[in-house]
């Protein structure tokens, strides 16, 4: 007897008994449409994570910084010498500092502080910064700029809006420490600075020794503290930036991207003014001798270098050497093998969701196949008369078992396919109706039809097992004598 | 002498039922030459049904031997006994025991199932032997849509099919009127006039002793008579 033979005959029985065998494959079909629609939800979630880091060249990024953000001063320093090394690694292709600093946007009445980040021409050329979601790339015009989700976020517009912001003029300034507005305010001809004071002072109260150090102890006291003042208020540096694209999918990663990209040229201008009139920039400044260090400074550290690696490198042998340098990691491609483990977990315990309605099916595959055997003594009986051995019964029972599973599993494939598809439309709806870009969130493999199917028959299977035995044991005297 | 196809010595079948045990065949010793047209008669419950059961393979003794050519069955696996009723027997029952949901064609060819034939080749084979037996235009007929002559003929093509060597017929007239009987057992002498091997087990004595060439009646599970009919010689 042939699988041809047996799928005959089996495909006949079912055929006879339609309604029993439809309800027991309704079973299958649900329980497996109900694993292929959970499992499209995971697969789609991991096709979208893993295409959106290839497209958007996130999986050829690293960063690189200090090893810990605590113990800065005792990392390697992330200076010009570190860039150097670090661009100079097989497989690294480009390495740039992060150079940020913060801007006020003025928006309306108000002002809002935003942070904006310069970024070499080579890097603006990677593609983490090529694939925008509205614009156009940067083309050298002077004062163009590339905006991020985060500006958007900023701005709280929808990315849905991203276009609407293309060709706006964004009207910035930074407040910079200067020596000289420092300066200006220790050596002001007003009555509280140096001049003012050489002006009114009375010539005969520099001839006392006692009374001139009291008065130079104080005068220049107090001029000093005017200069740090006027340092720290620095000037105030304005500019007219015109937005040229909005990148996409910067939101959704850990690299450290700023919500204003500026050219090289546009950032020098800010740069080059003198470090940002904060508090702890001063200090930071003051720590490391550099307070009034020309800018750009190829001595200072910056807080992270990312890295653009060729594809075709092995990025664990890069990894491996940046930590033995001594900096601490981040790339996508680590991160999406998280993501990756998580995402198996959580396929884990759909699948196991997915078990038991699939366990409930087979039970009823298991009542059909009893039930038919219950019935059907009498034609075991004859098989057996006419030469069947008890191999062949128990192949007959499970081929009967498979089919059901086969069939029930092709229907489930296409339940839980079809009800993906409509998940998938609801979830863009809703997506589109909140502002964000409509993202496919299921996927329906082949390897999940394939096993799917594998599974559905598997289980069948599995349950007709104990059905065929019990048929093969049928005794043929007593089955023919119809007892 | 021919040489015996099949034979048998001291072969019982007993069953448990309860604290009991049932001799349904007990003892049973007698020799079956190829060609040969033998009748087992008996009243119910005498073991007719039972050796018929053990010379076929569907069932194993408890004690005895039986064997083919030689050969001993009672030792054989099931494997291989399920090849021995597939390859060398044919049955035939009372209650024709044909399978409802397929064609008279179909439940001919599904004798052939077991074997090695191609589906093709078992179709032509049962077609054939359906056309042999008058039936060629019920081919695709099922049994419901037969009359009891033509089920009983059905089932007489199914156990022909193969070719067996010993042909194996429990009650086959059982439930058939006179004439359907009568076209049977006309059916059956021809095959054993063919050079058929044929054991049958009837309670109809008088075609018993009409077509076999030596009768056995069994009682109480043991062989209680032998013999040959007398045929008076035809003018």
């Amino acid at each position: 007897m042939t699988l041809g033979d047996a799928l005959g005959m089996a495909a006949g029985n079912l055929r006879r008994l339609k309604l029993r065998a439809g309800l027991t494959m309704a079973g299958v079909v649900i329980a497996v449409g109900a694993m292929v629609a959970m499992l499209s939800f995971g697969a789609g979630n991991h096709r979208l994570g893993a295409s959106q880091a290839e497209r958007l060249g996130l999986l050829n990024t690293v960063q690189v910084t200090p090893s810990s953000p605590r113990d800065s001063l005792q990392s390697p320093p992330l200076d010009a010498a570190a860039l150097a090394r670090l661009a100079a690694l097989p497989g690294v292709r480009l390495a740039y500092p992060l150079d940020a600093f913060t801007l006020t946007l003025a928006r309306g009445e108000g002002a809002l502080p935003i942070e904006a980040q310069a970024l070499p021409e080579a890097a603006l050329a990677t593609r983490l910064f090529s694939q925008l979601r509205a614009g156009e790339a940067l083309r050298g015009v002077p004062g163009e700029v590339l905006v991020t989700d985060a500006f958007l976020s900023a701005l709280d517009l929808p990315f849905g809006e991203a276009t609407a912001v293309v060709g706006d003029s964004l009207f910035v300034s930074l407040t910079v420490a200067s020596v000289d507005s420092g300066l200006a305010q220790a050596l002001a001809s007003g009555e509280g600075g140096l001049f003012g004071l050489a002006a009114r002072l009375p010539a005969d109260s520099l001839r006392d020794s006692a009374a001139r150090r009291r008065l130079l102890s104080r005068e220049l006291g107090a001029a000093a503290g005017r200069f740090v003042g006027g340092y720290l208020a620095g000037t105030v540096l304005r500019d007219t930036l015109v937005v040229r694209g909005v990148l996409e999918g910067t939101q959704s990663n850990r690299l450290r991207v700023k919500p204003i990209l500026l050219q090289p040229a546009d950032a020098l201008r800010f740069n080059a003014a003198g470090p940002p009139a904060n508090p702890l920039a001063l200090v930071t400044a003051l720590q490391s001798g550099q307070l009034f260090a020309a800018r750009p400074d190829t001595g200072r550290g910056y807080p992270a270098v990312t890295l653009d690696l060729d594809p075709y490198a092995p990025y664990a042998v890069v990894r491996d050497s940046l930590r033995a340098m001594g900096y601490q990691v981040f790339s996508y491609a680590d991160q999406l093998a998280d993501i990756r483990r998580a995402f198996v977990i959580f396929d884990l315990g759909l699948l196991a969701i997915a078990l038991v309605a699939l366990v409930t099916a087979a039970l009823g595959v298991v009542n059909t196949l009893l039930m038919a055997i219950s019935e059907r003594r009498r034609e075991i009986g004859v098989l057996k008369a006419l030469g069947a051995d008890e191999r062949e019964i128990r192949w007959l029972f499970l081929v009967e078992s498979g089919l059901m599973g086969l069939i029930g599993s092709i229907g489930g494939i296409l339940l839980g396919w079809l009800v993906a598809r409509g998940a998938s439309a609801a979830a863009k709806l809703i997506m589109q109706r909140q502002g964000l870009p409509p993202l496919e969130l299921f996927a329906t493999p082949l390897w999940l039809v394939a096993g799917a199917l594998a599974f559905g028959l598997a289980i069948s299977l599995v349950a007709g097992l104990m059905p065929a035995a019990r048929a093969a044991r049928v005794d043929a005297v007593e089955a023919l004598r119809g007892e | 002498m021919t040489p015996s196809l099949l034979a048998t010595r001291d072969l019982a079948r007993h069953y448990r039922r309860g604290p009991q045990t049932v001799r349904a065949l007990d003892g049973v010793s007698f020799e079956l030459a190829r060609g040969e047209f033998l009748a087992v008669l008996g009243a119910s419950g005498s073991g007719k049904s039972t050796l018929l059961n053990l010379l076929a393979g569907l069932d194993t003794p408890s004690a005895g031997e039986i064997a083919l050519e030689g050969r001993r069955l009672d030792g054989l696996s099931r494997r291989e006994l399920a090849a021995y009723r597939s390859e060398r027997v044919g049955m035939i029952f009372q209650a024709f025991n044909l399978l409802p949901q397929y064609t008279a064609l179909e439940n001919v060819a599904l004798a052939l199932l077991f074997g090695r034939r191609a589906a093709r080749e078992r179709r032509a084979a049962a077609g054939a032997m359906l056309e042999r037996l008058g039936l060629g235009d019920r081919l695709e007929h099922r049994p419901g849509d037969l009359s009891g002559g033509e089920q009983q003929r059905v089932a007489v093509a199914r156990a022909l099919v193969k070719r067996p060597e010993i042909l194996f017929a429990d009650e086959p007239t059982g439930n058939l009127d006179r004439e359907n009987s009568e076209q049977l057992g006309r059916l059956l002498g021809e095959l054993v006039a063919g050079g058929q091997t044929l054991v049958l087990v009837t309670h109809d004595r008088a075609l018993a002793e009409r077509l076999a060439q030596r009768l056995l009646r069994l009682d109480y599970g043991r062989i209680a008579e032998v013999w040959q009919p007398v045929r008076e010689a035809r003018p």
